[in-house]
């Protein structure tokens, strides 16, 4: 699993920081706090507005239209199932449905005790293995229903990733 | 200067001029709804679309961002203008069925039948963003849009209200479905969420605007907030001047 | 005699657990004591673009190439190949007639690739500027800082290069437009915001030959007089960051950009810009957008971004495989580019070849091959010999195209005669269990999530063609929603804002066009021929078919399969979700297709 920070002024400060005060830096900065802490938290994006003397509303228009970015914590881990094209026509609505059932959780959600995060993607560029799966930047290809069941349960004891 | 020919009649326009404009000019409606000389243009409701034929190629436009850059035939109701001025109203009406404005315009100019469809219920605004533009060339940017694709909507960071917004209804003003909600009593007014305390004119009473539009209109002025509506400004103006100059004897 | 042991670590292989057979082979070569040099973490892109084989390993000089090779592996390869040169057959490919094959020129798939753009992958470090300079790198961009900007220009127009991001537009004259301005600073960018869902070759050669690319926007910079330049790349793509942001750094140590490129007078900073995450970033007003810093909506393009781009600068945008040519448009003449192709789409161009085929990858054959070729010789047939239904080119912008036109020689002007498009070059292959007018709801369904929501036709447009076709999946199609489906598609067309809106409805149309009886079927006899759409399929045993393998049984995640062992099995409809994993399970054809409406009549058996 991958730590994260706790948000905290001097680590947004230092994030924002370590950019020239551009408009153009808007989404770099954005994006690293989405690294730092899962998500772009509201202290953020106000002492970003701040800096770079913009509305905050413009910076979350970017935040909410760009899909790397999120608003609210994600879990522990995050399961991404590729549903682009070539994952699709080989089976990953089954393999979503799949996941929904096994975690109880729609794409999007976060499971209640926040240990999974489920998120479907448009295409991961590994078309050749389709169908695939993430779990926190660990790659599955060809997964099958069982497969998954099997990585699922080794994520919750702790094995992969 | 350029000659172009609107509807079969000749006019002529400079380079670069917007499409919408010199139609107009000539006396040729083009209905907007995305348009507003005030604003930077976005050409994203798509009902002032015309269709255009360049050097032997016909082609459909959207007149309010089109620079006429050479001499075309223009024509702004043409069968294939009809057809997809239908289509795009018919997809205006489904998405804001409460608007009349939308409805009427949809009689006016003939949408196709949309009844396959579920309208949206409730929804008036059709996401033209003129009132994310007026709000942000005012310098507040207190609403803007939200997210993307079918969930596009306007609103204020958080859904929650706005410190930014000093409930100066400029978003109302420009909105051209009459679909965002607010409420003026004689003493508030509320908009996007928020309650603004409504200013008197000390001397003859009427509204002002909001505490926060006053301070934040002296503020870009650089002046001291004053309670007194333009009319009586005036007045006391005049009334200085007859002062002043009053004791002079010409 | 020194042998080299080139693993290729690209993200497919990666998944595959390629690094941990770099690990291994580093192990057992020091084990051994062996006299070889292992490079690990090297051939980093889609591999040799194979990368359903992967991890692939390749030994040189002997050109033996082992796939699937596990970390348990690492031994014996050390010990019988790199040492004694002996082959290990498991490990060797079987073509189509069962024969090991050593090479990868003697692999059908590499054997008819025509490589250009993808020259270096698969053979060089891309972490290692070294090995990019041994392979001639950079001397294009030596030679192009002496030649005047007319040079350039003319050189890339005479090659007919045109842009290999979707639309196709000569990248020469794209470039003698930018010159022509005076306005500066000009910008030059690099769209690598690949966001075809399907299509991957921007990323291959971002993360394996990133200097090839950094040349090919180098070269741009000095033809059109840019001293800045950006790479838009896919926040998804960490691997492509890493080696971009690597070999930027290594060519500015070098002094082959900076300050001064190649010592000439030309200066030039390249930057890296993450995506967002936006497909429509791939439109250049909207990635530009992107690059400024606000949200990326595209905006009116009658006055072009090559003209008023970044900042309202001249700008020009190339994608990654366009540029990837250039370097050798510049070394060997824009006439011996041109030789390659068709008379009007000339070079190569990668495609990614997914979906229901044999061997699928990425494959670089010269504009004009065949899509027979592509998927029966290269792409071995379709898989488990099913019959071919469609393939579908240019992702959510392009169309579906039939079996009737498997001899279509693919370039940017036939694809798009019959309503498809080249794209990115992603190739989707489909077989007779995917349902076209599911294909359709699913790249409109993927277009209400991507489009920027900014003008009505696309916004609006799509909802409503989605609110259509999921009626149709689901049941609920009526008599008239073909047509009105057309009738939005061409209104779409003619009134969208940008090229995403315009295309929007490119699935759709081409659906309908080539396969308007399986859209009838789904309206008329609520039957889903392809028994993908759930509401209107029902599954089915034949009893005179199944040997009671239990396969079906096992794979079932609604449990509702039942039957002993060698029995005939049953199918109980109540339990059924539909998901269809018994019929990919049943190796025996066993498990029929049926329509909503049937199960009815067959009773309890169906």
């Amino acid at each position: 699993m991958v730590e994260f920070l706790e948000v905290s002024i001097e680590s947004i400060d230092q994030i924002i920081h370590s950019y020239e005060c551009s408009q153009r830096y808007a989404l770099a900065i954005m994006q690293d706090m989405q690294r730092t802490y899962q998500y772009v938290p509201r202290e953020g994006m106000e002492a970003l507005a701040q800096y770079l003397d913009c509305p905050v509303s413009a910076l979350y228009a970017m935040a909410t239209f760009y899909k790397a970015l999120s608003l609210v914590p994600k879990g522990e881990h995050i399961i991404k199932c590729c549903d682009g094209t070539a994952c699709h026509i080989r089976g990953a609505s089954t393999l979503i449905d799949g996941v929904k059932r096994e975690l109880g959780i729609e794409p999007g959600e976060t499971t209640e005790d926040g240990f999974f995060s489920f998120e479907t993607v448009n295409c991961l560029g590994s078309c050749a293995l389709a169908p695939v799966l993430v779990v926190d930047d660990v790659y599955y290809g060809k997964v099958t229903l069982e497969k998954l069941k099997e990585i699922i349960a080794d994520v919750r004891k702790g094995g992969a990733a | 200067m350029i000659e172009i020919t609107i509807n079969g009649k000749a006019c002529t326009c400079e380079k670069g001029e917007f499409l919408l404009d010199v139609a107009r000019r000539n006396g040729f409606y083009i209905p907007t709804l995305c348009h507003h000389p005030g604003l930077a243009e976005q050409g994203c409701c798509r009902v002032c679309l015309v269709e255009v034929v360049e050097r032997g190629k016909s082609k459909i436009v959207v007149s309010c961002v089109y620079p006429v850059e050479r001499p075309c035939e223009v024509y702004t109701d043409s069968d294939r203008v009809r057809e997809d001025r239908g289509a795009v109203l018919m997809l205006l009406a489904m998405r804001a069925p409460e608007s009349p404005e939308i409805a009427a315009l949809c009689r006016q100019y003939g949408a196709i039948d949309g009844s396959r469809f579920k309208p949206i219920q409730g929804e008036k605004c059709i996401m033209c963003g003129l009132c994310a533009r007026a709000c942000a060339s005012l310098g507040t940017g207190a609403i803007s849009t939200v997210m993307r694709g079918t969930a596009k909507k306007i609103s204020t960071p958080y859904d929650e209200p706005s410190s930014a917004c000093i409930g100066c209804l400029s978003c109302v003003k420009v909105c051209p479905t009459s679909a965002i909600s607010f409420t003026d009593g004689p003493e508030k007014r509320s908009i996007w969420g928020r309650e603004f305390e409504l200013v008197h004119c000390r001397e003859c009473g009427t509204v002002i605007g909001t505490r926060e539009e006053i301070e934040y209109a002296a503020k870009r002025c650089g002046e001291e907030p004053e309670e007194i509506c333009p009319e009586c400004r005036k007045k006391k103006m005049a009334d200085v001047m007859a002062h002043t100059y009053g004791e002079c004897e010409i | 005699m020194e042998k080299q042991i080139l693993i290729c670590c690209g993200t497919g292989c990666r998944a595959n657990g390629s690094m941990k057979v770099v690990e291994a082979l580093n192990e057992a070569a020091r084990e051994q004591g062996a006299d070889a040099r292992v490079i690990a973490d090297v051939k980093t892109t889609g591999c040799n673009g194979f990368c359903e084989n992967g991890p692939i390993v390749k030994i040189l000089p002997d050109n033996l190439v082992y796939y699937k090779v596990k970390p348990a592996d690492a031994k014996e390869i050390i010990e019988k190949t790199v040492q004694s040169g002996e082959e290990i057959p498991r490990l060797m490919y079987k073509d189509d007639t069962g024969t090991r094959v050593r090479s990868q020129e003697e692999n059908p798939f590499y054997a008819h690739q025509h490589k250009v753009a993808l020259r270096h992958i698969g053979r060089i470090d891309p972490e290692n500027i070294e090995d990019y300079l041994k392979e001639g790198g950079y001397e294009a961009l030596k030679r192009a800082v002496s030649m005047t900007s007319d040079e350039i220009i003319t050189e890339v127009e005479k090659s007919g290069l045109r842009g290999r991001g979707g639309a196709g537009f000569p990248a020469g004259r794209k470039w003698r437009t930018a010159a022509s301005y005076e306005h500066f600073p000009k910008y030059v960018a690099c769209n690598g915001d690949e966001g075809d869902p399907g299509a991957f070759m921007d990323r291959s050669i971002l993360e394996g030959d990133p200097h090839c690319v950094i040349e090919g926007l180098a070269i741009a910079a000095v033809a059109v007089g840019a001293e800045e330049g950006f790479f838009y790349i896919r926040d998804e793509y960490d691997l492509a960051v890493k080696h971009i942001k690597k070999a930027i750094q290594d060519a500015e140590e070098r002094g082959i950009i900076g300050e001064s490129v190649m010592g000439s007078s030309h200066r030039l900073k390249l930057s890296v810009v993450r995506g967002g995450g936006a497909f429509v970033c791939g439109e250049s007003t909207a990635l530009m957008a992107s690059i400024e810093g606000r949200v990326g909506e595209p905006r009116a393009k009658y006055i072009r971004s090559v003209q008023r781009g970044l900042w309202n600068q001249p700008t020009v945008l190339n994608n990654v495989e366009t540029l990837a040519n250039i370097p050798v448009i510049i070394q060997e003449g824009g006439d011996a580019f041109a030789r390659i192709g068709t008379k009007n789409s000339s070079g190569t161009k990668v495609f990614a070849l997914v979906g229901k085929v044999k061997r699928t990858g990425l494959v670089e054959v010269p504009m004009g091959t065949t899509l027979r070729h592509l998927i029966y010789d290269i792409g071995g047939g379709i898989l488990n010999n099913r019959a071919f239904k469609a393939v579908q080119t240019g992702g959510p912008s392009g169309g579906c195209i039939p079996e009737s036109m498997l001899d279509l020689e693919v370039d940017f002007d036939s694809l798009a005669e019959y309503g498809a498009m080249m794209g990115s070059g992603g190739m989707i292959v489909m077989d007779d269990r995917s349902c076209m007018v599911e294909v359709a709801r699913y790249y409109t369904n993927f277009l209400c999530e991507e489009s920027c929501g900014k003008c009505t036709p696309c916004r609006e447009g799509l909802r409503r063609t989605l609110e259509i076709l999921t009626d149709i999946c689901e049941g609920r199609g009526r008599e008239g929603d073909i047509e009105l489906l057309e009738r939005l598609g061409h209104a779409m067309q003619d009134a969208s804002l940008c090229s995403l809106g315009k295309t929007a409805a490119n699935p759709v149309l081409t659906t309908i066009q080539y396969f308007r009886e399986e859209y009838e079927a789904h309206i008329r006899e609520k039957r889903c021929p392809a028994g993908v759409c759930k509401e209107l399929t029902r599954f089915a045993i034949q009893p005179e078919k199944c040997i009671g393998c239990d396969m079906c049984a096992r794979g079932c995640p609604a449990y509702a399969i039942s039957g002993g062992k060698k029995e005939v099995h049953t199918i109980d409809q109540t339990k059924c979700i539909a998901c269809g994993s018994c019929r990919e399970a049943c190796k025996f054809d066993a498990v029929v297709t049926l329509g909503r409406n049937d199960v009815a009549e067959r009773g309890q058996q169906a």
